[in-house]
């Protein structure tokens, strides 16, 4: 690990440790309202101020880091697990099977990402509650941000079908299933890894571009996305930089999360 | 229109669209086709100007970086590249609406670290290959290394990445023209999501898969026309 990296991964685990302690950290339930201070500066009660709305800005970070600091890996989760079964059983079988799975995501390649999410969310309602809409838009990212892995995953485990071992595991009698989970899933185990780990700053950005847009996570919840609404009305922003803080504190973990897996030639 | 089923849409979609009939949006109570005519030369223009922006961008500062070898260059250009990268599209579109700018350049500020990044990786492997560092014992200048003998291995790619930067480019154009408020596709595509307009939504689909189709279909044909070229 160079010494960049490590700092990225500091930054990273001080980050994740912040949100486990958000609960005890917070000033305020990211919801309860102080209506006698809407829109205040930053205080010994408030640090980082409060809202339009008089919500303190603090806790609705903190738990606003936590929502997409959870929802993002766990979509990653869910995605690179449909990747890896799909893309190493096309690899690993060929033939008609790795053709479909190849041209469905060619197909859904062809479409940006961003307006295959939007059209998926229009098919669904929109007046949700907070953590439905959470569920929905976890669900959305991770069933259909497989794509790209799957065709990294599909070209190495090609790679490993004609391999001499897995010729020797197929004459000693070893069963399909058994080739793919014992033989082929071990050798592209890193792979696995590095999709999983490039695709959480991918949704940490989509989760953020569609909840700026109205179709992710919705109010009261807080989320990253939410949090940066704010900045549609910059000229107030620039007046008040501590609000600059959420969009801060996501490109810092973006970039971290960027840092620590260096080569990397996605291009989404 | 979903009451009726959604395989029954699409029938009479599909049997409107064989006469040329692309229907009419629910939300906005206008022929479809009339919309798209109205929508599509701005998106596309944003889009060819903003990728023109940023091919220009990325293309000199990554040969820059990489000609003149220099640490200031190499580090100021991904410093600038990785910042881009991890600001979400909608927080540059905010940002071009407070500096008053125009959406394509929105557009090429999304797209250009994404082609920076691909570009200078490309040029690195390419001036690594054997036959650079041939050329470089044989004493050839940097400019004619760079014309001869990597540009035109590094040229297939190149295209293939020209076909996805359409399709980075209009993913970017959805939140950046919903938030500068510029009436193109991606703001007709965002506001048929928001009202769950079905007719609209399905004629972008249609009209966008067409439109990146062709890009990549052409970038397709301009690398395998090259290739036979230089065979």
């Amino acid at each position: 690990m160079s010494p960049v990296q490590k700092v990225a991964a500091l930054a990273l685990c001080m980050i994740f440790a912040l949100i486990v302690f958000a609960t005890i950290l917070v000033p305020a339930h990211y919801a309860r309202q102080f209506r006698d201070v809407p829109n205040a500066g930053p205080s010994t009660v408030h640090p980082l101020g409060t809202d339009a709305l008089g919500r303190d800005s603090l806790s609705r970070l903190l738990y606003g880091t936590r929502v997409s600091l959870l929802l993002a890996p766990a979509a990653a989760l869910l995605s690179t697990l449909i990747a890896a079964v799909l893309g190493s059983a096309a690899g690993f079988l060929g033939g008609w099977f790795e053709r479909i799975v190849l041209a469905v995501t060619d197909i859904s390649l062809a479409l940006p990402w961003l307006f295959l999410l939007l059209t998926v969310r229009a098919m669904l309602p929109l007046d949700v509650p907070p953590m439905a809409s959470v569920i929905i838009a976890f669900l959305m990212m991770g069933l259909l941000g497989w794509q790209a892995s799957v065709r990294v995953i599909c070209a190495t485990a090609r790679g490993v079908r004609d391999s001499d071992f897995l010729l020797l595991a197929r004459s000693s009698g070893c069963k399909p299933s058994r080739l793919l989970l014992c033989q082929v899933a071990p050798i592209l185990r890193p792979l696995f890894y590095a999709q999983f780990w490039i695709s959480i700053p991918l949704f940490i950005l989509t989760e953020a571009n569609l909840s700026i847009l109205g179709l992710g996570v919705m109010e009261p919840m807080p989320s990253w996305g939410n949090l940066l609404r704010g900045f549609e009305d910059f000229s107030a922003v620039a007046a008040n930089p501590w609000r600059l803080v959420p969009l801060i504190l996501l490109v810092i973990v973006v970039m971290c999360f960027q840092l620590v897996l260096p080569s990397q030639e996605v291009i989404q | 229109m979903l009451h009726e089923g959604l395989a029954s849409f699409y029938f009479h979609y599909l049997s409107a669209l064989a006469h040329g009939d692309l229907g009419e949006s629910d939300s906005l109570k206008r022929p479809v086709r009339e919309l798209l005519a109205q929508r599509l030369p701005l998106t596309g223009n944003a889009i060819i100007r903003g990728l023109g922006v940023a091919w220009l961008a990325a293309a000199l500062l990554a040969s820059l970086g990489l000609a003149s070898r220099g640490w200031f260059y190499e580090a100021s250009g991904t410093a600038v590249s990785s910042l881009l990268l991890s600001l979400p599209s909608a927080v540059v579109a905010m940002l071009a609406v407070h500096l008053r700018a125009p959406a394509f350049s929105a557009i090429s500020v999304v797209v250009f670290p994404r082609l920076h990044r691909y570009m200078r990786s490309l040029l690195l492997r390419s001036y690594d290959q054997r036959h650079v560092l041939a050329a470089r014992a044989r004493g050839l200048g940097s400019f004619s290394i760079f014309w001869r003998h990597v540009l035109p291995l590094a040229t297939p790619p190149l295209l293939a990445l020209l076909g996805v930067s359409f399709a980075i480019a209009f993913g970017a154009a959805i939140p950046i023209e919903a938030l500068c408020d510029s009436p193109g596709l991606g703001q007709l595509a965002w506001q048929a999501a928001l009202s769950r307009d079905l007719p609209l939504i399905v004629n972008v689909t249609l009209i966008v898969c067409l439109v990146m189709l062709a890009a990549n279909a052409l970038a397709d044909l301009a690398g395998r026309a090259f290739a036979g070229d230089t065979q």
